[in-house]
């Protein structure tokens, strides 16, 4: 097992590695200069050149690339062109924004989703399992433009049930991560992202649990189960919903790297203080270092996800394990 | 008649029907047998005779388009047709009847331990601690000829005969009074075939189960039961103590069987098979099943399903010449009569 883990961690950060390298490429492709936003083309030219000097970008670029490579590990991620904050520090506070709404979110799909999708499969062919299926669909074909929209115009406009926006109300400044969930301003914030984040993304577990029970409910050893007189629920829950995980598994990987790019929809709606507003900000003024550092985060982010789901299945199923480590 | 103390299970004019976009399919009809303690009773018959779905009825495992009717069926006295799904359930199931499945390669749920799975089928019928069901388990792995520690290990980790040898573990875990073995050699090679054959064989004498074993392959059958059912098209054509219907065969199906399959008193012998293939069982049933492949068809066969004769012994046929059997069985052994 230890093996196991060992390996996949070796081909993470090497993935990783690999986002950082394609990252600074695509930086310097960028049309434009990059330093446009902090050096004047109407400075002294004596001057343009020492700027350009101080931020090292007169080397040649195999050794800005070593540089930039050491500079990742060391964390040193520069500074913001604009409010000359530190990368990191900018990051370190936006990254567990942007984790505590997709994590809500994500709870929400999957809890709702498998749930729904072992109650269809269960009752294959009724009203639920019909209408399970059209309105998953209906949600997952409205963006979440859209949705968030809606839910902002009937719930908070019309209505006045939820805040518009932002993580918490003008003027309150939590003081750190435990005292901001201890906020009910936060929670009554939160609820509209995750519901657009869920409603988008929950047809997809939902979908798969009940393709995968329907057909795990097939196999031998689910006959095998009921001839032993197990409670129809151990058989559903125990042995069926437990293997029809699996395939849910895989999908949730690639779904909740999908939905980490979704988040820079639905914080810019809803103003909501993560790496998604910021990457959108942070492009539009031409921020480059916050930019890269955003997108390198959540490129860490979802390979970081991607490891988890590996270990997670390594886990649910015994088989994984041995043909990993071969047979022992 | 090996049942002379009162039946385990005891059957009469069991029959199955799915219903299906093209209409009823009648895949077991006017089964009756009864099975005594003690007794490994027998059937046999091709594939899609009935078989597996007799046993499914009989375990309540039939896919919802599936009815079972029945004049009776009863165990050690206990009327089963009246007994709601849930008391089945919990009194019945694998504490009276287990099965050896005929898939004891995909039986075994893959994410399991194989010794969490045997000791969960104790667990759901007894008041039994984790503990002592392991110990249990254990007990019962050295009676199949497995070892101990084997019972930590997950289902991908076992051979396709130590699997199966896991499953009688299994069925024989809460000495249930008849286990249902549904071709439990099918998929090994003939050296593991044989083990388990044995094993069973020497399981028999310590333990006091009734066994309904399902094969299709009559050489199994006629080593390891002590009366033989032939099923063909969900009816059963012939029922006789093992070495009566050997020696004494009636049915033209069941000497079309015997020519069919090689024997090692006749090395050398041509094997002859039954041309045709098997009825689709496709609406009611009204005449014999086995009258257009039949080489001694009479005008009746095709009129009426023949009713079941007793011969003597309680050896039963379901076919109109019985009385001429001598005739068939010189036939029989022709190739030329088999020709369609």
């Amino acid at each position: 097992m230890l093996d196991y883990v060992l390996r996949r961690l070796v081909y993470t950060l090497i993935t990783v590695f690999a986002v950082a390298s394609i990252l600074f490429v695509l930086f310097r492709m960028l049309p434009g200069e990059p330093t446009l936003q902090v050096i004047s083309p109407a400075m002294d030219p004596a001057v343009q050149e020492r700027m350009k000097e101080a931020f090292g970008l007169n080397q040649p670029v195999g050794l800005q690339y070593l540089i930039y490579l050491k500079n990742l590990v060391t964390l040193e991620w520069g500074r913001s062109f604009v409010s000359a904050q530190e990368v990191t520090d900018i990051l370190s506070y936006r990254f567990w924004n942007t984790i505590l709404l997709m994590a809500a979110g994500m709870c929400l799909t999957l809890v709702l989703g498998i749930g729904m999708g072992i109650i269809m499969a269960w009752k294959r062919n009724s009203p639920v399992d019909v209408g399970g299926t059209i309105v998953g669909l209906v949600f997952q074909a409205a963006p979440p433009f859209i949705t968030g929209l809606l839910l902002l115009m009937v719930l908070s406009y019309r209505l006045g049930l939820f805040p518009t926006g932002g993580m918490y109300p003008p003027g309150a400044r939590p003081d750190g991560l435990l005292d901001l969930l201890l906020m009910p301003e936060f929670w009554h914030r939160i609820v509209l992202p995750t519901l657009t984040v869920g409603m988008y993304y929950i047809s997809t577990p939902m979908l798969i649990m009940r393709d995968s029970m329907l057909e795990v409910l097939g196999s031998d050893f689910i006959e095998l189960a009921r001839a032993k007189g197990l409670k129809p629920r151990v058989v559903m829950f125990r042995h069926a919903a437990r293997n029809a995980l699996l395939g849910v598994v895989t999908i949730a990987g690639i779904m909740v790297g999908f939905a980490v790019g979704g988040q820079v929809v639905v914080e810019s709606l809803f103003s909501w203080p993560g790496m998604g507003q910021l990457m959108v900000e942070s492009a539009a003024s031409h921020d480059y270092p916050v930019a890269q550092g955003t997108f390198l985060m959540l490129a860490i982010l979802v390979i970081s996800l991607n490891f988890l789901t590996d270990i997670l299945y390594s886990y649910l199923d015994p088989r994984i394990k041995i043909t990993a480590k071969g047979m022992n | 008649m090996a049942a002379t103390t009162e039946p385990v299970l005891s059957i009469r004019n069991l029959g199955v029907a799915y219903e299906t976009s093209q209409g009823p399919v009648h895949a077991v009809s006017d089964v009756s047998f009864d099975v005594g303690a003690d007794e490994v009773f027998g059937i046999a018959g091709e594939s899609g005779c009935g078989k597996s779905t007799l046993i499914r009825s009989l375990l309540r495992l039939l896919p919802n388009n599936g009815t079972m009717t029945a004049e009776r069926c009863t165990y050690k006295g206990r009327d089963l047709m009246a007994m709601s799904d849930e008391a089945f359930r919990s009194t019945i199931q694998w504490q009276e009847i287990s099965l050896v499945p005929q898939s004891a390669m995909a039986s075994f749920n893959p994410v399991y331990r194989v010794g969490d799975q045997i000791i969960e089928s104790m667990r759901a019928h007894r008041r039994m601690g984790r503990a002592e069901a392991w110990e249990r388990a254990a007990g019962l792995f050295d009676v199949v000829g497995l070892q101990a520690d084997l019972l930590r290990n997950y289902p991908h980790e076992f051979s396709g005969g130590m699997r199966q040898r896991a499953m009688i573990a299994m069925a024989l875990s809460l000495d249930p009074g008849l286990i249902i073995m549904d071709e439990p050699t099918t998929g090994l090679d003939v050296l593991v075939q044989e083990r388990i054959l044995r094993r069973i064989r020497e399981i028999r004498a310590e333990i006091h189960s009734a066994i309904i074993l399902i094969t299709h392959d009559i050489a199994v059958i006629a080593e390891m039961s002590d009366r033989i059912a032939i099923m063909y098209g969900g009816e059963i054509m012939e029922l006789a103590p093992s070495v009566d219907l050997f020696e004494n065969p009636h049915h033209p199906y069941t000497l079309g069987l015997e020519n069919a399959f090689p024997s090692i008193r006749n090395v050398g012998k041509d094997l002859i098979s039954i041309p045709g293939s098997p009825p689709t069982l496709v609406g009611p049933v009204e005449s014999c099943p086995f009258e257009p492949r039949c080489p001694f068809r009479i005008d009746g066969c095709a009129a009426a399903n023949p009713a079941v004769v007793d011969v003597g012994d309680g050896h039963q046929v379901r076919c109109l010449q019985t009385g001429d059997v001598a005739r068939m069985r010189t036939l029989a052994r022709e190739k030329s009569t088999w020709r369609s």
